[in-house]
């Protein structure tokens, strides 16, 4: 018995694909055809919807969150949510900013649940930098990036990760987050700013 | 040209923006979840949901099943169990069989067939059965496996009438029914296969 076929497979087909060989528009418009036969009930299309943006819920739900479960969860309520909530999507409207929008607030919702739960915990005196050994700088530059970006405000985070990260435009942002463009770009300025010293101060140690 | 400060940035980007790894255990939990979203939309109308609705129905429907077994009930009793219709007994009784009118009236349960799915995979760690009838909940049917022979069963209640199904193998393996037919019908890109129960 095969028991190898992936799920997302039909039937031995091959599932649609999203590069076109001939230019990013055609790709493009694809999406849009996806996009619709998702809206209308098409499961298929709803599967790969989630294949193409997975990774990219996940990423940024991961640099949220900081916790593999709680991110996985927050994408999962995503989808559920996106799936629900289909007929109302209009679709003159961005998709990712409507996705980013819930994922967003998926990840909020998931932070303060995290954040009262360990409200509670006591860790007594901690040195402000725990002393660690680097034999890999990439590692350790990892956990140094890292370790800014949490110490950022959530919603300098947020908005860092969407513009730097997951490449939406200001406009998009917008959407997502309900904020004005202004406040956003002066969210990210903040974040950089922020980061840049966290980084710096880490490569001067 | 990047200046120092840009130049920290870009490094920050180019290691937020890596692929993160992506567990196809929780990816398939996605689709399970969404898929049991759709099952509950699919049946359960609009105005279901709506307060004050499914109070009334259930309130309506107990009401009507009191009068009904008020009413039965002595004609029932004095033909005794078994001497009518009789219906299989819902799966989890003890197997006594109920009268087919109370049962009918009251509630479908008693309509409920008793299947047994077996599938074999010596090398699984964990088999499930999804399907409609789980509203595709991994969690709702689980096999065991019988140590001597190595064959996974579970003994589902199921209405009479089509299913689809599949066996979901340590969480992340999606393998259709080897024995049984082929759904033409696809769920969420994912191979089913179809299960006919009779009437009782």
């Amino acid at each position: 018995m095969s028991r190898s076929r992936p799920l997302r497979l039909v039937h031995g087909e091959a599932p649609l694909s999203l590069s076109p060989p001939d230019g990013e528009s055609n790709g493009a418009d694809e999406r849009s055809l996806i996009i619709h036969a998702a809206k209308g009930g098409d499961v298929r299309a709803f599967a790969t919807l989630v294949d193409i943006y997975y990774a990219r819920c996940l990423r940024f739900a991961l640099h949220m969150l900081f916790d593999r479960f709680d991110a996985e969860e927050a994408v999962q309520d995503t989808f559920v949510r996106v799936y629900r909530a289909f007929p109302k999507y209009r679709e003159d409207a961005s998709f990712e900013a409507w996705l980013f929008r819930i994922l967003a607030n998926r990840c909020r919702t998931a932070g303060a649940r995290t954040r009262r739960r360990t409200d509670v915990v006591h860790y007594g005196e901690v040195p402000e930098r725990p002393a660690r050994v680097h034999h890999d700088l990439a590692l350790a530059w990892r956990e140094e990036i890292e370790l800014a970006l949490a110490a950022l405000p959530i919603e300098q985070r947020e908005a860092f990760l969407m513009h730097h990260v997951e490449d939406l435009s200001y406009d998009d942002m917008s959407r997502a987050t309900g904020q004005g463009v202004s406040a956003l770009k002066m969210r990210v300025k903040r974040a950089c700013d922020a980061l840049r010293a966290a980084l710096t101060e880490s490569d001067d140690d | 040209m990047i200046d120092e400060r840009d130049e920290v940035i870009e490094r920050v980007r180019s290691v937020l923006r890596e692929a993160p790894i992506v567990d196809a255990s929780a990816k398939a939990r996605l689709l399970v979840a969404v898929a049991a979203e759709r099952e509950r939309t699919a049946v359960t109308p609009r105005f279901w949901s709506r307060p004050g609705v499914r109070a009334a129905a259930v309130s309506g429907l107990v009401a009507a099943a009191l009068v009904v077994g008020w009413l039965e009930w002595p004609k029932l009793r004095s033909d005794g169990p078994g001497a009518g219709a009789t219906v299989a007994s819902p799966v989890g009784l003890d197997g006594a069989r109920a009268p087919a009118s109370l049962a009918r009236i009251t509630t479908d349960l008693a309509a409920l067939r008793s299947v047994q799915l077996v599938f074999r995979d010596p090398a699984a760690h964990r088999v499930s059965v999804v399907g409609d009838f789980t509203e595709w909940d991994a969690h709702r049917a689980p096999m065991t496996r019988d140590s001597a022979s190595g064959l996974w069963s579970v003994t589902v209640a199921l209405r009479p009438g089509r299913h689809v199904y599949a066996f979901l193998v340590d969480d992340t393996i999606w393998v259709q029914d080897p024995r049984a037919m082929e759904a033409p019908d696809v769920d969420f890109g994912r191979p089913g296969s179809v299960l006919l129960v009779g009437q009782p």
